[in-house]
């Protein structure tokens, strides 16, 4: 899975190979809106911007390791792992210029990336204002999902859940031992009596659930009709 | 009282019913038959994580049942 650390560094370094150093401003978070996909956007002092493809499940990981669950504690923390890596970055010259012998290309892809970044100012209050409201719409599903799911589990899975991101359920009729990990498909391990695992299995509920309803519906499965869930399973070997 | 719990985008719906008012229930197991008919898997929640049992039909006793949506293969 991508980190968030790595889009923090592809995204800091595509800044410092397009032209001189500047003082990081601010990170956001631009939510998906109809065709376009997340991105993370760094912003810096002198107006730059630039941004990159970011998938939800990082953001959310983010979020979850840093316990931050609001817009502005989690653009807080971004800025500070941000500077944090920048800094980094600066002091050990790990920029990897690759147009460093053209000195004109810089030059014209700033121009054009400022002109990009005027065009997107005027459209931008529409866009956040849209993909704001949908971002939070999904963290407070994600959110409610993974409060059910903890809910749910018994005390020995939810430390094992809390420790490792996974947790053991024991099949309703076979007395099988499977491990649910963390995901929203191909996340389901049947295991042998060694705790090895026999096979990767993936079923989901349909509807596009958030991975803590669909974690619960698959230790439910499980549990209470295992047999159904096997059969409609699909199995890797 | 009861609760239902249904499985959907937002994370879940829960609908509340007082197990000792008879119209309550009968809406219950309206959206109970509603929902299985559609698909979706009932299973009475045990308690403190211990396994669920699935149900085919109603059961006003149940405390928690939650609305699985139709499995599909990943």
């Amino acid at each position: 899975m991508e980190q968030m650390e790595d889009a923090l560094r592809a995204l800091l370094s595509r800044a410092l190979s397009e032209g001189e150093a500047r003082d990081l401003a601010g990170i956001t978070i631009e939510s998906s809106w109809q065709r376009f996909a997340p991105r993370l956007c760094a912003v810096f002092s002198d107006g730059y911007r630039t941004s990159q493809l970011l998938r939800p499940s990082t953001c959310f990981a983010f979020c979850e390791r840093h316990a931050v669950w609001d817009v502005e504690a989690l653009r807080e923390r971004l800025l500070c792992e941000a500077q944090h890596i920048y800094a980094q970055m600066l002091q050990e010259q790990r920029v990897p210029c690759e147009v460093a012998g053209q000195a004109w290309l810089p030059a014209v892809m700033r121009r054009l990336r400022i002109g990009l970044s005027r065009w997107r100012r005027q459209h931008l209050p529409m866009m956040e204002a849209v993909g704001t409201r949908r971002f939070l719409e999904d963290r407070e599903a994600w959110a409610r999902g993974l409060r059910l799911l903890v809910e749910q589990l018994s005390p020995e899975q939810r430390r094992q859940y809390n420790r490792s991101g996974y947790f053991d359920v024991t099949g309703g009729v076979s007395g099988k031992q499977y491990r649910i990990r963390q995901g929203s498909s191909m996340n389901i391990e049947q295991l042998d009596k060694k705790g090895r695992r026999v096979c990767t299995l993936c079923f989901t509920p349909r509807g596009g659930l958030v991975t803590g309803d669909v974690m619960l519906a698959q230790k439910v499965a499980l549990e209470a009709f295992e047999r159904e869930a096997l059969r409609i399973a699909n199995k890797f070997y | 009282m009861g609760v239902q719990i249904v499985m959907d985008r937002s994370g879940d719906t829960r609908h509340e019913f007082d197990t000792a008012d008879a119209s309550a229930v009968a809406l219950a197991e309206e959206r109970f038959r509603e929902l299985t008919g559609k698909g979706f898997r009932a299973v009475a929640l045990g308690k403190d994580g211990s396994p669920g049992t699935l149900l085919r039909n109603f059961d006003p006793e149940a405390e928690q049942t939650l609305f699985i949506p139709q499995l599909q293969g990943g």
